[in-house]
């Protein structure tokens, strides 16, 4: 059920009796740029942190606690090159707890978003200051994280340096030092009263009261957003290659391809069957061969990008096997390429797709963030199971050849 | 079969024990596509040192066992039960923790066959030598994967820290040095003793007819001869009840560039019956919250002052044999965490005092918590402790939460928190 609040602002009601818990998502999309990414993210952990009525996140804490643990974060996503902030919450259905917790929470978002804790043009300076330092803090130590690392900087390789695309979405911390505590007021006029603003209201609750109630967030019109979030990227001739040293026992050897089809583009489906096969899901050539028949990996996947145009490869292994690994992922691309494939292997990997698709209707987060993804591209879902179905080896042996090796990136413990 | 209905959760539980000793649970959920089903026994990475069945003398098995044994029951002589899962739709799992292996698939088709695939590949082992050694070089790679986690050495630090003599210090998965060790008879002697019916539980969550999925199990067991059953004869024995061998402090170096500190407290205190067991863990829950939780002048001044950030985080875990609670942060005032901590777990008593008008309102939200997991057939069915919490469900321990009140807070914190017991580990940056 969809309403539209404002130009640009919309409203879904996704009425279920099946969970517990109530949930809200609030999106917020603009292209990104080259700077907005950080300020974004900061923004977002200012306005969870508190608001003029909560000024300390004790205060905003003790407001959620009194709410049955009702949980309300901001964070920030990216779409392909659509920047999103998110605001999601989560809450007891009414009827466990003879409270009119929905009015409530509503009250609550809307104190979050319109309320947050600005003075004479200024975010609160000691607030600014410690979310900063924070943010910082995070980014920083993405780099414990070895293989959370080694994604990053391969996509780092994969991205051409004048690509907005090469700023993660959380941002970076050379960005950082260019905020304030003004600065961020602008990013935030900006988010609230510019950004496509899709709201999602998914539980046991009565649409036009959810209607009524959601009617009074004053968001403004705006002018509806028009760019695309598909990233091209235009491939390199000679694949990128680089390799880091740091004291790590598993070497990290992750690859990307570029993989031009797009989300709901007509091989988009034989594209998703393709990844599940080379290395997306258990029953693929990655994990069969190089785990399980080679004993080469501990981890050894794929994942496909469908809002980016790439496919990237991730593994776990010893540092002196890198040739050899690589190789073999090779080896299993080309099997595809061939149409070596068994029909059993096909349809193991469309049977798993099939299974986690429609397993992803018991779960409430999933539901919200397939709806966001349809309304951020202006398409109805298709009939997925079926779609599925058609795809056939031929049309797994296309995809495959569309597959271009671009980047190789290693993170190895031995000189 | 028993029918428990818990009318508040519009929800029913039900069970019954077959007669070769296997548990059932089965838990309907209306609405729901996929259905949830998890088979667990009773042995852990704890449980090294056993008589085997049947057999007079006590053994010590390589550190791993539990783990390496999961691997490889999937593995048959002429498939994989991982690909019998898979032709019929369903994913499959398995993991092991100190005290428990579980098996478990989600599938929303072909139920009754993935039922048996999993009853069939649990009970139907099969090991030899080239497998095993195919499965050293997999494992060996995950021990190595562990190895350059910085929150899996701090968590695995604390608990060398809090039990330095007990098994609990070592790895679920062991070492590359002790899984090199590993035979196919070990597999088997640590199998026969483990895995009888007897000793397990299956737990099945989601979308399901009782009566009929009951049924399906009945046939599945009736048709397979069962060896007499004999409880397991665990051998472990804390080396010090007492936990006066706690380490107090250790450190480790890796590379990485934030520091991290782990403060872990281990409790002694020893329990009549699953049920005091589930209360007290209950108890101990809410009175962390009480300590620390984000509502509280604690958790705000330590943020406020930068001793701790957003990765600030305290768990408390009740397992068989042993319970302990830890709390860590990234932070670059590595001692001063350690010591607010301490400071903060030492006045208990004044800090519950303080929280009383705070009291209802964390309960509250411990309730919401709960409530949130029932929306989950991985978390109900995970979370159930077996006869550790006498075969409570999520159901019974949100009905016993709400008994709680602030007084009891005070008797668990006594309970709980001895100087003995406190130890802290650093896993520090290399270049500082």
């Amino acid at each position: 059920m969809d309403f539209n609040l404002a130009r640009g602002v919309d409203l879904h009601i996704i009425p279920t009796k099946q969970f517990k818990m109530n949930h809200v998502l609030i999106d917020f999309a603009t292209p990104q740029t080259p700077t907005n990414a950080t300020a974004r993210n900061l923004l977002a952990n200012l306005l969870e942190t508190s608001t003029h009525r909560y000024p300390t996140q004790t205060a905003l804490a003790r407001q959620l606690a009194s709410l049955y643990g009702a949980y309300v974060n901001l964070f920030v996503n990216r779409l392909g090159m659509m920047h999103t902030v998110r605001l999601r919450a989560s809450f007891v259905n009414n009827r466990f707890v003879n409270e009119d917790l929905f009015e409530k929470i509503s009250g609550l978002i809307n104190e979050i978003l319109f309320h947050p804790l600005i003075d004479d043009g200024e975010f609160d300076g000691p607030t600014f200051r410690i979310q900063a330092n924070n943010l910082r803090s995070t980014i920083k130590s993405f780099y414990d994280d070895k293989q959370f690392l080694a994604s990053q900087r391969l996509m780092d390789l994969y991205y051409r340096n004048d690509s907005v695309m090469k700023i993660p979405s959380f941002g970076q911390i050379a960005d950082l030092e260019k905020l304030n505590a003004k600065s961020l007021v602008a990013t935030y006029q900006s988010m609230i009263n510019h950004d496509k603003v899709d709201i999602f209201v998914l539980g046991d609750i009565d649409p036009e009261l959810a209607r009524r109630v959601f009617a009074r967030l004053p968001f403004n019109n705006r002018v509806p957003l028009s760019n695309s979030p598909l990233y091209h990227q235009l491939p390199y001739d000679q694949v990128q290659r680089k390799t880091e040293y740091q004291q790590v026992s598993q070497a990290k050897l992750n690859l990307a391809y570029s993989l031009p089809v797009y989300y709901h583009d007509s091989d988009y489906y034989a594209a998703l069957v393709f990844n599940g096969l080379f290395g997306g899901t258990p029953y693929s050539k990655l994990f069969t061969n190089v785990r399980e028949k080679a004993s080469l990996a501990y981890y050894a996947s794929s994942r496909l990008l469908p809002f980016n145009g790439v496919v990237s490869v991730q593994t776990g292994i010893r540092a002196s096997d890198q040739e050899r690994v690589q190789d073999m992922i090779q080896e299993q691309l080309k099997d595809l390429q061939n149409g070596n494939f068994s029909d059993e292997a096909l349809k193991e990997v469309q049977d798993s797709l099939i299974n986690q698709y429609r397993a992803g209707h018991d779960l409430a987060s999933n539901i919200l963030e397939q709806q966001l993804v349809a309304k951020l591209v202006n398409e109805t879902n298709k009939d997925f199971v079926a779609e599925i179905k058609k795809v056939t080896p031929a049309d797994i042996s296309q995809v495959a050849n569309k597959m271009k090796l671009q980047a190789v990136y290693l993170l190895s413990g031995e000189r | 079969m028993d029918k428990q209905v818990y009318q508040n959760f519009n929800q029913s539980i039900y069970r019954e024990q077959l007669s070769n000793g296997l548990k059932v649970q089965l838990l309907p959920m209306e609405g729901y596509h996929k259905t949830y089903a998890i088979l667990t026994t009773d042995f852990g990475s704890i449980d090294n040192h056993f008589i085997p069945y049947h057999q007079e003398e006590a053994i010590t098995v390589p550190d791993g066992v539990a783990h390496f044994l999961e691997h490889k029951m999937f593995e048959k002589k002429d498939h994989d039960a991982f690909d019998l899962f898979g032709k019929l739709g369903a994913d499959s799992n398995a993991f092991t923790s100190f005290t428990q292996t579980s098996y478990l698939f989600s599938t929303t088709s072909n139920l009754h066959e993935n039922l048996d695939v999993l009853l069939d590949f649990v009970q139907d082992p099969y090991f030899t030598d080239q497998t095993v050694k195919k499965e050293q070089g997999i494992i060996g790679q995950e021990i190595q994967m562990y190895e350059d986690d910085p929150s899996w050495r701090l968590y695995l630090g604390i608990l060398g820290n809090l039990y330095p003599n007990d098994p609990m210090r070592i790895d679920i998965a062991g070492t590359i040095e002790s899984i090199g060790r590993i035979t196919p008879k070990i597999l088997m002697d640590t199998y026969k003793t483990f895995y009888q019916p007897a000793n397990m539980n299956l737990f099945l969550v989601g979308r399901l007819d009782p009566e009929e999925t009951m049924a399906w199990i009945k046939q599945n067991q009736e048709q397979k001869i069962f060896a007499p059953t004999e409880t397991p004869r665990r051998l472990f024995k804390l080396n010090d009840p007492t936990a006066h061998d706690v380490i107090p402090f250790r450190s480790l170096t890796m590379d990485i560039v934030r520091p991290k500190v782990m403060v872990g407290l281990r409790g002694t205190k020893q329990f009549d019956d699953g049920k005091q067991r589930l209360h007290y863990k209950l108890a101990i829950d809410l009175l962390l919250d009480v300590l620390f939780d984000d509502t509280s002048d604690n958790y705000l001044r330590l943020y406020n002052n930068e001793t701790l950030d957003d990765t600030f985080g305290y768990n408390f875990e009740m397992q068989r044999g042993f319970h302990f609670a830890y709390f860590s942060s990234d932070t670059d005032q590595m001692e001063r965490f350690a010591d607010e901590i301490i400071d903060i777990l030492e006045s208990a008593d004044q800090q519950i005092e303080a929280a009383r008008t705070r009291f209802e309102g964390i309960k509250n939200a411990e309730l919401g918590r709960l409530i949130g997991l029932l929306d989950s057939p991985e978390a109900i069915a995970n979370r159930y402790a077996g006869d550790l919490f006498a075969g409570a469900s999520l159901m019974d321990e949100i009905q016993i939460l709400e008994t709680i009140t602030i007084d009891d807070l005070y008797q668990v914190a006594k309970d709980f928190i001895t100087p003995q017991g406190i130890s802290v580990y650093q896993v520090v940056p290399q270049h500082q």
